[in-house]
């Protein structure tokens, strides 16, 4: 599994599409579970968190169960919990849940790459 | 030699700008991008002026329309902020559908005409917040124009709290 993280509009797809060879991005927004399971490549993983979480689906469970049915995905992560945090406890909910998901992932990961205005900075493991 | 210094706010990135600016030798120009609308935006204006008097800079005011900004041959320019271009770009009375072109247009000739440029720019987009559509718009254009900027600077700098950390090539100073 790879991890690619960063702030929204950093280059992370095209960075999964370019170096990473990926062709089949699957949207962690819309895309049904059982095939996000099988996915080559998820994209927006912290909307995933979000649709989960409004599903009323634990989003911890579903990324161990993703990792070990799935282990050589691709995961695209947005940063999110670099602001104020909000008041709103489901906002609030929703980047505590993305963070610990974002831990888990990058703790299993082989690799983990943060995209900044393009570039790639490998925060851990090797490509 | 291209510089792309981002970061969040007030983390040091016009001082390290402003430092690389001064030592270059000759014509050394501040292209200013913020308008002077509203009292924070005064404040901000006030305080880059004062940080930078006695530098020597020849200060340009552009909001919009880099692409038009005509400089010295072999000279050093600093451009703050991409952020505020952005901005000023989309919600000003310029075409927002080619608010891209125009923007890498201006760096690219700037580029061509300066020793050094310098473009200061922001790092938004990471707090989780659905804004409304025409901030998305914002963000993504901000987004874009950051990692083609990248891609042509031969040094990129995120300052983090004062710090300076190069993304790619190496820091001067």
């Amino acid at each position: 599994m790879i991890l690619i993280i960063g702030g929204a509009g950093q280059g992370k797809t095209d960075f999964a599409k370019t170096v990473l060879h990926q062709t089949e991005l699957q949207s962690g927004a819309e895309c049904p579970l059982p095939a996000l399971m099988q996915a080559s490549c998820i994209t927006d993983y912290h909307l995933l968190v979000r649709r989960l979480m409004a599903e009323g689906k634990a989003p911890l469970a579903f990324t161990e169960q993703l990792l070990s049915q799935d282990p050589e995905v691709v995961v695209i992560l947005n940063e999110i919990g670099c602001g104020i945090i909000p008041v709103d406890e489901t906002e609030r909910r929703w980047r505590e849940e993305t963070g610990r998901c974002g831990c888990l992932l990058a703790e299993r990961a082989k690799a983990v790459v943060r995209l900044c205005c393009g570039i790639p900075t490998l925060l851990r493991g090797s490509l | 030699m291209t510089y792309l210094i981002t970061g969040g706010t007030k983390c040091g990135r016009s001082r390290l700008a402003e430092t690389l600016l001064q030592q270059h030798d000759g014509c050394n120009y501040y292209i200013a991008t913020m308008q002077p609308y509203g009292t924070s935006a005064q404040e901000a204006i006030a305080r880059h002026r004062e940080q930078r008097a006695g530098k020597g800079f020849v200060t340009l005011e552009r909001y919009t329309r880099l692409d038009t900004v005509q400089v010295t041959a072999g000279c050093g320019v600093l451009v703050e902020c991409l952020g505020n271009l952005c901005a000023n770009e989309l919600f000003g009375t310029e075409d927002p559908d080619h608010a891209a072109e125009r923007i890498l247009a201006g760096i690219r000739q700037l580029r061509q005409q300066a020793e050094l440029l310098i473009l200061v720019t922001s790092q938004v987009g990471a707090d989780g917040i659905a804004y409304p559509p025409e901030t998305m718009r914002y963000l993504s254009l901000l987004g874009e124009i950051n990692c083609r900027a990248a891609a042509m600077a031969d040094t990129v700098v995120e300052c983090i709290y004062g710090i300076p950390v190069a993304l790619k090539g190496v820091l001067p100073c």
